[in-house]
């Protein structure tokens, strides 16, 4: 007498729901040549994503081709990280096979492609530990952001110059060491002074919440997965005194 | 009349001297520090004190704590004719009063901004005279060994050195497990040398309950099924069985001894490691009981951010052997041998070492060799070759140094090793990204390693006078701070109760103790000051 | 003891809720059992309200008129009033025995304004706490047994959630040792029951009280609680299937020491003791939710003779007081069950209750009827031991779970169950081997006596 209820409208086996979407990623379009370009961000498939890209730019526009395959896939590769069946490792390899494929349709499209926004990164100056930094710069590719990557040892006056010059929403600064944070809130001082209020995220080996948040503009970041959020943050308006109290303390 | 020598080993938490007949080259005492007397808790913070403070300062402080343990020895002190240090760069370079801003800013960039040449740490002989504030007749000969680059110094050259593994013919492996862990790889005559910065999780610091060996300390942590036993470190630094625990509760099943349990070291943070490990305890980087703490007894626990924190320890260390073999071309499995140098090294469980993979999985014999610095130092004394072979060691070792911070592999392989520690990213998963990396996989299967202790303590004979710890370092400084109003947050505020208040004729004067104080890291004292009276400086001017 | 080796209904069709093949009949008059289902309402004060008899008794005493004032606002017929004790009652034995009384007193002034049918259910708390005192000789063991002789008095019948086994429980469910699970709950649970009932039942015998039933709540709910729901991972759902079945061949102790039913609401092995003994039982499911979350807040009804709601702490809500709600709701319950009888739908009322949850989780799946009948028969075909029926009820129960194939389970749940049944299939086959095994690997587990148990 009994069926099987698996799918019906008195209940959902939500842990089997869950687990067969934990066993593999989603389609991201139903054409077949989109649903390669995705596949091949999905998969961090850096051989085949030129190829793939190139075949799908014959007949779709740059934009399409970004949009419906390029970045849905990075969102689909963001989705499996949040839900922890991805990892950085993997998050990584598909950002980086996602700029290449952007970089091809800019190419065809003549201009660069609309970012969400311009985020300055970089490594303070003395420091040549430059390893979430570049976790940053790939998480916030992956989000659509526009990664001024400055790179390590940056002196004071180069980061606060490139400010100027490239007017981001959002400056990040990593250091390993003691010594070298010190860097920052000299940073932090000469924007103010050149009246630049945006948030300087500073983050990685031994910078603490209490030293970052002990000069203006300074948010603490406690981990590099947390640059799209707050980048996302400041887009929706959030001044670098709200940032702060939305993500530390 | 009879001469004496004197060897030092500065290290980051303590320094150690030895001192001995110069004829007989017989040890007659030795002498040990509780702490390092700049302020800090770590050679970064020190390294940083010393920016902040001035090398001036620092270097008077440092060689102050060395006349004081000069003044302990049981000699006439006018008969020392000889003295020699070894230790890691930094500790040289402060001891010497010489530039150190370079190994504070390793990028090339900021030197140039600073100005800042080649510095010059080839070996040294020296005469006292040439050291500020040293005590010592001004004809004593000072003996300062040589560096390599700013990453591997004397310290890393000392540990190459005497563990003689230079003499082995198979493929060896040497690692001294500290803040800075530096090892070298010995491959087909070449060494590559390189080091990582593994953060202090291994010597128990920034762990919830972590702290440096000391009576009350969690050592090791053992199997009895169903529960498990605490080893801790008694009053005279033995270890000794403590409570009988588990790790789901806070329940004691038996107390054992009274004895208060009072954190956990890096040993113990090992043990703790690979128990949750081997347990099934770990979940996608998470400790799987019911809130997520292994307790350790009554009082301690071992958390996420605490697995977390070692895991990187131990991925850096990895992550650093695998980039040493990638130099070699060789991959893990090709190392027979391995060293483990320095206390960390000597005192954890080998076994337990291997299986959470700081050292690798294939290998056939593992010496734990302790401290060899102060042996280095008290080498350096008695045969004059020593130096020379320092040198040329040095100048081997520049040939392949392999800079960590700029090595793709190692950077790779440590983001590797981020995902498989904090993320709980399957080990198949880490293996497939080697692969794809064109990196030689990981064997999963460990050996049966032979394991050699090779000393039973840091330091190995005492000498005649035995060995006399020197708890009351680094001095009492007094400073009035202008505008104090001597409301004592500051002296409640200190994590380390470094900061005394008192009045002179209505006066607030601060006292810092300044060999507990944490320094420019730390400076929660100046953060707390209402209006910001307070600066640490005023006690180092 | 002779352990029960034989059915009370020769299959599982037979069973119904509202229908015991032993009904059974209060004091006060209430026919349990026989032929229609009763709301069981269970009150609770709020915490900070035991700490003085006064307090505590006022409170209850509010909660249980509120509710008997419900049944008369709305018209439900009969009712059960429980209260579990709070330590304290227990604890203070005349405590527990004074609200007994009041509440009695309390249910024969309704009878005599109204001509409502009440009942009134003491439940004992078991204070016997394995991992401090022993079981069998402590001065909490005496409390237990003078709160029976108090409260038995007054009380319609007498119940209790006992704990043996759960020092042992507690170290082996967070190690997902199903060993160990099997000796806390089948031998160390079954023993304590067997000693502690016979004087449970005497006891209630010489008061015309109804021995009512006891629970497997310490061990199995726990269980329950612990693999929560489809996003909960503690432990497997099939785990804590596999302690439901356990717990039933303990549960089942009270009854072959004289017990008469209704069974305590928490057992959600309930079922499975119907099947084997045709005593009246009390369940819990989608009304329990003020209380806890399970997964089978439907199928649980299909053969129950109460209704009950666990426990609601007195609380004010827009509809009035805590303990008038969920009479309201759970007498609704029950009046839609009865109509279906009296339609004769009661058939397909039961498959729509059943089928609403069959599927829904492997501890909803063994409690339907037909599984429930199944593993009760392996219970009564192995009663050479309370270890071999325990043991026996383990492995009916993941044989039935893994013989089903629209029972979908989740790889993990699938793996763990198969490593469960291969452990259970090598342990010993008598029991004496088996606790000469426990005896021996959980001798350190802290707080556990072998002594308290006769062992």
């Amino acid at each position: 007498m009994e069926k099987n209820h698996k799918n019906t409208s008195i209940f959902t086996r939500f842990d089997l729901t869950t687990e067969e979407e934990e066993q593999g990623a989603r389609k991201v379009s139903s054409d077949p040549l989109l649903q390669k370009v995705g596949s091949c961000v999905i998969e961090g498939d850096d051989d085949q994503i030129e190829q793939a890209v190139t075949e799908a730019l014959q007949n779709k526009s740059p934009l399409v081709v970004t949009n419906e395959g390029l970045i849905a896939g990075m969102t689909e590769v963001s989705r499996l990280w949040a839900e922890g069946s991805y990892f950085l490792p993997q998050v990584i390899l598909s950002s980086d096979a996602m700029v290449v494929g952007i970089k091809l349709c800019e190419q065809k499209l003549g201009h660069p492609m609309d970012k969400k926004a311009k985020v300055i990164t970089h490594t303070a100056e003395g420091d040549i530990h430059d390893i979430g930094q570049v976790i940053v710069n790939a998480l916030l590719s992956a989000n659509g952001f526009e990664v001024i990557n400055l790179g390590f040892d940056v002196p004071v006056d180069q980061v606060v110059s490139a400010c100027i010059t490239h007017q981001p929403i959002m400056l990040t600064g990593t250091a390993l060491m003691t010594t070298t944070m010190s860097a920052f809130p000299r940073i932090a001082e000469k924007l103010i002074q050149e009246n630049i209020h945006i948030p300087f995220v500073c983050g990685g080996g031994a910078v603490t919440e209490e030293y970052v948040t002990s000069f203006d503009l300074g948010i603490w970041g406690k981990e590099a997965s947390q640059a799209p959020g707050m980048a996302e943050d400041v887009l929706k308006g959030l001044s670098w005194l709200e940032l702060r109290q939305k993500w530390n303390g | 009349m009879t001469t004496f020598a004197i060897a030092f080993d500065i290290g980051t938490s303590g320094i150690r001297a030895q001192v001995i007949e110069q004829q007989s080259q017989e040890i007659i005492a030795t002498v040990i520090t509780a702490r390092h007397p700049i302020p800090g808790a770590n050679v970064i913070d020190h390294l940083h004190f010393a920016l902040e403070m001035g090398i001036n300062s620092t270097q008077r402080i440092l060689v102050q704590c060395i006349n004081q343990i000069i003044k302990s020895f049981p000699i006439d002190h006018k008969q020392i004719m000889r003295m020699s240090v070894c230790g890691n760069p930094i500790q040289l370079s402060l001891f010497q009063g010489i530039e150190i801003r370079d190994l504070a800013f390793a990028g090339k960039q900021k030197q140039q901004a600073l100005g800042i040449s080649t510095v010059n740490r080839e070996a040294l002989i020296t005469n006292a005279g040439q050291i500020k504030y040293l005590n010592l007749s001004d004809q004593c000969e000072v003996i300062i060994p040589p560096a390599v680059q700013h990453e591997i110094g004397a310290d890393a050259l000392a540990m190459i050195i005497q563990s003689n593994m230079l003499e082995s013919k198979e493929t060896t492996l040497i690692t001294d497990y500290g803040t800075n862990a530096e090892m070298a790889l010995l491959h087909n005559g070449c060494i590559y040398s390189g080091s990582t910065a593994a953060g202090p999780a291994l010597e128990g610091q920034q762990i919830n309950s972590g702290m440096l060996a000391a009576p009350g300390a969690i050592t090791d942590i053992l199997e009895e099924p169903p529960y498990y036993r605490l080893c801790v470190l008694d009053a005279e630094m033995n270890t000794v069985n403590g409570p009988l625990i588990e790790f789901n509760t806070n329940t004691v099943i038996d107390p054992h001894s009274e004895y208060p349990i009072r954190g956990i070291t890096g040993t113990g943070t090992i043990a703790a490691m690979f128990q949750a490990m081997s347990k099934g305890l770990i979940h996608k980087a998470q400790i799987n009981t019911p809130d997520n703490k292994l307790h350790l007894g009554s009082n301690i626990t071992f958390n996420n951010h605490d697995f977390h924190e070692a895991g990187k320890a131990i991925g850096a260390i990895r992550a650093g052997h695998i980039s040493l073999c990638n130099a070699a071309g060789i991959s893990l499995s090709d190392i027979s041998v391995a060293y483990m140098s320095g206390a960390s090294g000597t005192y954890m469980d080998a076994h337990k070492a291997q299986q959470l993979g700081l050292i690798p999985t294939q290998i056939k014999k593992v010496y734990q060799i302790g401290n060899t610095s102060l042996a280095m130092a008290k080498d350096l004394l008695t045969d004059s070759s020593q130096l020379q072979q320092m040198t040329e060691l040095a100048t081997q070792l520049q040939e392949n140094h392999c800079m960590f911070a700029r090595s793709d592999v190692f950077k790779k392989v440590f983001m590797l090793e981020l995902a498989y520690w904090t993320e709980g990213m399957p080990w198949s998963l880490y293996q497939k990204f080697l692969k794809k990396y064109q990196l030689p996989a990981i064997a999963e299967e460990l050996s049966q390693a032979e394991i050699v202790q090779t000393v039973t303590r840091d330091i190995n004979t005492l000498g005649s006078h035995g060995l006399t710890t020197l708890t009351n370092i680094g001095q009492k400084l007094d400073a009035h701070m202008n505008g104090c109003i001597a409301c004592q947050s500051c002296t409640v505020e200190c994590p380390e109760q470094a900061i005394k208040l008192s009045s002179t004729n209505g006066v607030a004067m601060i006292t810092l103790n300044q060999s507990l104080c944490n320094g420019v890291a730390c400076k929660r004292c100046e953060q707390v000051c209402s209006d910001q009276y307070f600066k640490l400086s005023q006690f180092f001017k | 003891m002779k352990l029960i080796d034989s059915m009370a209904y020769s299959s599982p069709e037979e069973m119904m809720f509202g229908f015991a093949k032993k009904p059974v009949t209060t004091k006060s008059g209430l026919v349990i059992g026989g032929g229609s289902v009763i709301p069981e309402i269970t009150t609770h004060p709020r915490p900070g309200k035991e700490h003085d008899l006064a307090t505590l008794s006022r409170e209850l005493e509010r909660a249980n008129f509120d509710a008997l004032q419900r049944c008369v606002s709305v018209g439900h017929p009969s009712i059960v009033i429980e209260n579990e004790h709070v330590f304290q009652m227990t604890n203070n034995p005349e405590w527990g025995a004074e609200i007994s009384s009041i509440s009695c007193q309390m249910i024969a002034d309704f009878k005599s304004k109204y001509g409502l049918n009440a009942a009134y259910r003491s439940t004992i708390a078991d204070i016997r706490k394995p991992d401090l005192v022993n079981l069998r000789d402590s001065e909490r063991t005496e409390k237990v047994i003078e709160s029976f002789k108090l409260c038995a008095k007054t009380a319609d019948i007498v119940s209790i959630e006992s704990l043996g086994g759960k020092e042992v429980f507690d170290h082996c469910i967070i190690r997902n040792d199903i060993t160990g699970l099997l000796f806390s709950q089948a031998v160390l649970g079954g023993r304590d029951m067997q000693w502690l009932w016979q004087q449970i039942v005497e006891i209630a015998t010489e008061n015309q009280c109804v021995p009512g039933g006891d629970t497997d709540c310490a061990q199995a709910n726990t269980a329950m609680f612990m693999a929560g729901g489809f996003d909960g991972k503690d432990i497997p759902h099939t785990l804590a299937a596999l302690t439901r079945a356990i717990g039933a061949s303990r549960s089942l102790v009270a009854y072959e020491c004289g017990a008469l039913g209704p069974g305590k609401d928490c057992a959600y092995e309930n079922p499975i003791i119907k099947a084997i003994t045709g005593v009246p039982i009390s369940t819990e499911g989608k009304t329990s939710a003020c209380a806890h979350s399970d997964l089978c807040g439907n199928v649980i009804a299909a053969v129950c003779d109460l209704w009950s709601n666990e426990a609601v702490q007195y609380q004010n809500m827009f509809g009035g007081s805590s303990a008038a709600v969920f009479t309201e709701i759970l007498g609704y319950d029950t009046a839609a069950m009865n109509s279906s009888i009296m339609l004769g739908f009661e058939k397909q009322y039961q498959a729509c209750l059943i089928n609403s949850d069959r599927y829904r989780d492997p501890q909803a799946f063994i409690l339907c009827p037909d599984n429930a009948w199944s593993i009760g028969k392996a219970i009564v075909d192995n009663a050479n031991s309370l270890y071999e029926r325990g043991r026996a009820a383990a492995i009916t129960c993941g044989e039935l779970i893994l013989a089903d194939e629209q029972l979908m389970l989740t790889a993990i749940e699938k793996k763990s169950l198969l490593g469960y049944m291969q452990e259970l299939n090598t342990l010993p086959d008598n029991e004496a081997d088996f606790i000469d095994l426990c005896l021996h690997k959980y001798q350190k587990v802290k707080g556990f006596l072998p002594a308290a148990y006769g062992l």
